[in-house]
């Protein structure tokens, strides 16, 4: 038993990096434990690249910029996005509407975790999800044949980009909803327009959509991985500022309008 | 900043609109004491708590808690170092073992508490590996006993701890919660039961329409200890009121009441006079008002001169809020 009273004042605490190690383990021990979210984030991208993957193959399924791109080339790149997307923004969203729902964000805020590590330990274990599903879907595309990509430097910089892009507008969405039971609905009634018309499943042929859909987040970050996954180039510097841009909106709502209490003043 | 004592409140202020939840409360709790507030249900006792958590910001009035300011961010994380809280709504997280979860917040904390000694504490021995999601509710409860105690707090804040309990779980956590303060933790706790006030408590409060009417020992509050004496019981068979040695009123039962300053002398005539008839007092009890009785009253007078805009609830999301 601990006898020491803790002394007042001059606490002793544990390193600020260990803390944030802390978190970290406990956030992934809590995603692990449960199966079913687990399976929706690793499972269902893999699933539905694999139909998508067996249904247009090596054909050609569209010309973008004057260049072939294979049905393979073209879902690698989207449906990466997509479990990006879902690891992150989805995820987060609904996370933290619970979370609040339950009184356990409530309950934490008791506790002398700062604010930003319990942040931290959420966008590192999203981003870390969204390496992972990249890296399986990655892997299932080269087994059907693509070839391999060379720009490893633009495909883990956007891939981080966009996770972090989509961790904060998760944590936005997640400020913006007040009841957790409405968040997996309002979370794809933004979410499913968003991925149609950025071309996720279907590659988009007019115009207009894909110069509306250019000015929200989804289509840049497609954009920028068909970059290094159909047209063996680098950066997509212009994608991957707007992809930024949304990062630092949907970080600035989060902070301004985030709620720890289920029932605020 | 080091005080004194352990929580100090002066003239707290707090509405929600038009509604004064807490409208001019003050109190002090010294370092090791049981403090309790008590109250019926939207008399404040939350508001006053979660200002003192650092969750609700203050209208007006002062507050030090463990020498800090709970409103002032910039001390909030040593402040939280400093105190444990568990809130009237239980939150755990469902997928972590009981283990897990303690150990977790353990790591929060600059001095905390030995994860097994706490499990060991508040009774969930032994159930170290089970999944926090399978516990049942009063476990799940003790779980969130530990989480709030696992910093090694010197002030804790307890908002209806045993509210729901079976009565053998409620002797269970008073248990634990004498065992804490025993160990020297300051204990702030609320409730809306009298025997449970009378258990733990040093002190009492009487929180009522957001202020506080009465203050004292579970023992002397309201002139609880001036109570008179009251001897009661029922007219044996074939005896009218007039034969007995003494005098007794009849309340509205049909019992026999007589009160008294010291009645010693009066029971020894009363039982004597049975004794010598060859008959028994039925029913026979002697006692003071108990602390309940005495909590009725104030908050009855309290409830009638309360005025209509007094309604201490605010009707939208603050209704399970007390």
């Amino acid at each position: 038993m601990s006898s020491q009273a803790p002394a007042a004042g001059a606490p002793v605490r544990r390193n600020t990096a260990a803390l944030v190690w802390h978190q970290i383990r406990y956030e992934q021990l809590s995603f692990w434990r449960n199966p079913q979210s687990a399976f929706f984030i690793f499972a269902f991208p893999l699933v539905f690249f694999a139909i998508l993957a067996g249904v247009f193959g090596n054909a050609t399924l569209a010309k973008i910029g004057g260049r072939s791109v294979t049905g393979l080339q073209y879902y690698t790149s989207t449906i990466t996005a997509v479990s990006v997307m879902g690891a992150c923004y989805s995820q987060l969203a609904v996370t933290l509407s619970l979370r609040r729902q339950e009184g356990i964000l409530k309950r934490l805020r008791g506790t002398p975790l700062p604010a930003w590590v319990m942040f931290v330990g959420l966008v590192a274990h999203c981003i870390m999800l969204s390496l992972i599903d990249a890296a399986l879907i990655l892997g299932m595309g080269l087994l059907y044949g693509i070839p391999m990509p060379s720009h490893w430097a633009a495909i883990i910089v956007t891939l981080v980009v966009g996770a972090a892009a989509f961790c904060a507008l998760g944590v936005a969405v997640a400020s913006l909803i007040q009841n957790a039971e409405a968040a997996p609905a309002v979370v794809q009634f933004i979410f499913f327009p968003l991925v149609f018309i950025s071309g996720t499943y279907f590659h988009i042929t007019s115009r207009f959509l894909n110069d509306l859909a250019s000015v929200f987040p989804v289509r840049p970050f497609n954009q920028a991985l068909l970059n290094p996954f159909a047209f063996d180039r680098g950066f997509a510097g212009h994608q991957l500022l707007v992809l930024a841009i949304w990062g630092i909106v949907g970080g600035f709502v989060a902070i301004r309008r985030f709620r720890w209490d289920p029932r605020p003043e | 900043m080091e005080t004194a004592d352990a929580v100090v409140v002066e003239d707290l202020r707090k509405s929600y609109g038009t509604t004064h939840a807490v409208a001019g409360v003050s109190f002090t709790v010294r370092y090791g004491e049981i403090f309790s507030l008590l109250g019926p249900n939207g008399a404040g006792k939350t508001t006053v708590l979660e200002i003192l958590e650092g969750y609700r910001r203050k209208d007006a009035g002062n507050v030090v808690v463990a020498g800090f300011d709970p409103g002032d961010r910039r001390t909030g994380r040593q402040l939280r170092e400093q105190i444990g809280l568990v809130l009237q709504e239980l939150a755990v997280e469902p997928y972590l073992t009981v283990r897990e979860s303690v150990s977790r917040n353990a790591g929060y904390y600059p001095n905390p508490r030995d994860v097994g000694e706490v499990l060991g504490l508040v009774g969930l021995a032994g159930k170290e590996k089970s999944k926090v999601k399978s516990l049942s509710g009063g476990q799940k409860r003790r779980l969130d006993l530990a989480l709030g105690i696992i910093g090694n707090p010197r002030v804790l804040f307890l908002d209806e701890p045993t509210t729901g309990f079976d009565p053998s779980a409620r002797r269970g956590a008073w248990e634990v919660i004498r065992g804490l303060s025993g160990l020297g933790t300051t204990i702030l706790l609320t409730t809306h039961y009298m025997d449970e006030a009378q258990e733990l408590a040093d002190r009492v409060a009487v929180i009522s329409g957001g202020k506080i009417i009465e203050e004292g020992t579970p023992a002397t509050l309201g002139g609880r200890d001036l109570a008179r004496a009251r001897i009661s019981f029922t007219l044996p068979g074939g005896h009218s009121a007039a034969d007995l040695p003494v005098r007794a009123a009849a309340d509205e039962d049909g019992r026999l009441f007589i009160e008294a300053d010291e009645p010693t002398e009066l029971l020894h005539r009363l039982t004597g006079w049975a004794l010598d008839q060859g008959t028994t007092l039925p029913g026979l009890t002697v006692d003071r008002p108990s602390l309940e009785d005495i909590y009725l009253g104030l908050t009855a007078a309290q409830d009638a001169a309360a005025t209509p805009g007094d309604a201490p609830v605010p009707r939208r999301r603050m209704r399970r809020r007390t």
